[in-house]
């Protein structure tokens, strides 16, 4: 981008805007939807009828319509905070490709660049919800502190085996080497790090055995407990910014462990639809997974989340170590 | 093909036994190592059809529905029974905590990469894996057998030993010859009968199958 003249961009550089375009637009379109689906599955296997599936749309269009309170006590962070998850959610988005068939060039950064921006949003949630002094919100942090120092170093440890095997830690170029595995949750290394991704999946986005998303109870809560005192536009982005989230991991795990990109022989504009649809599809596959997991387990107690932050560190510490067994050699 | 299922199979079965470790209540011992034997029986199936198609030979086959008979439905049957006719007062048995338990483990794993990397003739790649994660099955066997203090716990230890050593020896040598299974199942049964009734007799004696209490019959 050194030269902005217009007619003087290159064919690349247009390319890889409309590409940030696309990949904005879908992330920003199907986060919303992934809760939905979620909620549904769950309602269809308790012989329930269910909320409809775009009624995260409906309710954060109302929360938009409505005035935020704030408490007279809270400071600057408390106002800033809903901005900053969200920005920091759009920016974990930016960073994972929807479509290996979708990389905009311009954004470079890799997955501890990804890991690092979400802590920061994470932070900042923690930080507001101590801020207004509530009770509830000092017990939702400390324990949402709690969970993330328990998953992040197997995030980071997963992740870096799957970088070790495609030799870079860009998550573009980890999704394009898995292209050409084959079926990498047949491979060792790859089942092990995929497992460990799933329940580190679950546990950042606060699904069942570790916090529960659709209660408001005082001994369940963690996510909630923090976003308690928001109201109107500001629940309204922290909302978004958690739907978001939870599809950038959805994003990760479905691209690095189910590639479809190389089913698509011709290149072009007709490859790239058909590779999103081809990837919305897979998401709506793993909302399935994701909720009939949530359906056939049980809420842990906040004691028992070290033995599942443990499973899942052992699970890509086990999949590092095939990777040394294996000699180290390229799949 | 074989070959991939058969390295996925190792990990699985390594897998099984940080599962194990990880297991509270003797019953989910018990099912744990119902799993570890059925992946086991299938690692030995898959070898079994692969000699069976290669050279005409029948024996890994019948090892095979050996193990399911044995180590799937009848030894976790019997420990099952002893379990259901002893008395429990508490469950927790363990000496450290879950977690604590599971990075030893960890430890384990790379102790016997190191140990195994250096050796001559197992070369890199598949059967140094398939030979790590067995021989790692062997050391958890072990630390699950010195960190759970009630017998029954301290049995299905000795049976994950010995579930790692036939794995070991039948990835290693890629079918040992029928009598050594042979003498190693009847070995097995001979014990898990012996430890099942010193089981019983010790919840007899001392109303608890703990072995801490042994202690006091030191003079």
């Amino acid at each position: 981008m050194k030269d902005c003249t217009p007619g003087r961009i290159g064919n690349e550089a247009m390319n890889s805007i409309a590409y940030i375009i696309i990949q904005l637009i879908v992330t920003l379109l199907a986060a919303p939807l992934v809760g939905g689906l979620i909620k549904k599955v769950k309602a269809l296997t308790q012989k329930r009828k269910g909320a409809p599936v775009l009624q995260m749309y409906f309710d954060l269009y109302k929360l938009l319509q409505k005035t935020s309170v704030v408490s007279e006590v809270s400071s600057w962070i408390y106002k800033a905070a809903p901005y900053i998850v969200f920005a920091t959610a759009l920016a974990g988005a930016l960073l994972v490709p929807v479509s290996t068939k979708i990389v905009p060039v311009l954004i470079p950064g890799d997955f501890i660049m990804l890991v690092s921006i979400l802590a920061l949003g994470r932070f900042f949630m923690m930080a507001a919800a101590l801020d207004t002094a509530s009770t509830f919100g000092g017990m939702g942090s400390s324990r949402e502190a709690m969970i993330s120092s328990l998953i992040e170093p197997s995030i980071l440890v997963a992740l870096f085996t799957v970088g070790l095997l495609s030799g870079s830690t860009s998550l573009p170029r980890m999704m394009q080497t898995v292209q050409v595995t084959g079926f990498p949750l047949a491979h060792p290394v790859y089942m092990m790090v995929g497992l460990a991704l799933l329940i580190i999946i679950i546990a950042e986005t606060s699904r069942i055995p570790v916090d529960d998303p659709s209660t408001h109870l005082e001994l369940t809560m963690v996510h909630e407990a923090m976003i308690l005192e928001y109201s109107g536009r500001h629940l309204a982005l922290l909302e978004y910014g958690a739907a978001v989230k939870q599809l950038v991991f959805i994003t990760l795990f479905v691209n690095l462990f189910i590639p479809h990109d190389q089913l698509i022989p011709f290149m072009g504009f007709g490859a790239v639809i058909l590779s999103l649809l081809l990837y919305l599809l897979k998401v709506v596959l793993m909302a399935v997974v994701i909720a009939l997991i949530e359906v056939n387990t049980v809420k842990f107690k906040l004691f028992s989340i070290p033995n599942l932050a443990a499973l899942s560190f052992i699970l890509a510490f086990l999949g590092i170590l095939q990777f040394f067994i294996l000699g180290g050699y390229h799949v | 093909m074989s070959e991939n299922l058969l390295e996925t199979l190792s990990v699985l079965i390594l897998l099984s036994s940080f599962v194990l470790m990880a297991n509270k209540r003797i019953s989910s011992y018990i099912k744990s190592f119902r799993i570890q034997s059925l992946l086991i029986a299938l690692a030995a199936g898959v070898m079994g059809v692969r000699s069976l198609l290669d050279e005409g030979r029948w024996d890994i086959m019948i090892v095979c529905i050996l193990i399911v008979v044995l180590k799937v439905i009848y030894i976790p049957g019997l420990l099952n029974r002893t379990y259901a006719s002893v008395r429990y007062k508490v469950e927790k048995d363990f000496i450290l905590n879950i977690p604590i338990l599971v990075l030893v483990c960890c430890g384990l794993v790379v102790f016997s990469y190191f140990t195994l990397a250096t050796i001559d003739g197992s070369s890199q790649g598949m059967s140094n894996m398939q030979l790590v994660n067995s021989v790692s099955v062997i050391w958890i066997g072990l630390f699950f057998m010195i960190s759970r203090k009630k017998a029954l716990g301290q049995i299905i230890g000795f049976l994950v030993i010995e579930n790692g050593l036939y794995i070991t020896a039948m990835l290693a040598t890629q079918g040992m010859p029928f009598i050594v299974d042979l003498g190693i199942f009847i070995d097995l049964v001979t014990f898990v009968l012996i430890m099942g009734m010193l089981t019983f007799r010790m919840n007899d004696q001392f109303d608890s199958i703990d072995t801490d209490q042994l202690n006091n019959l030191k003079g």
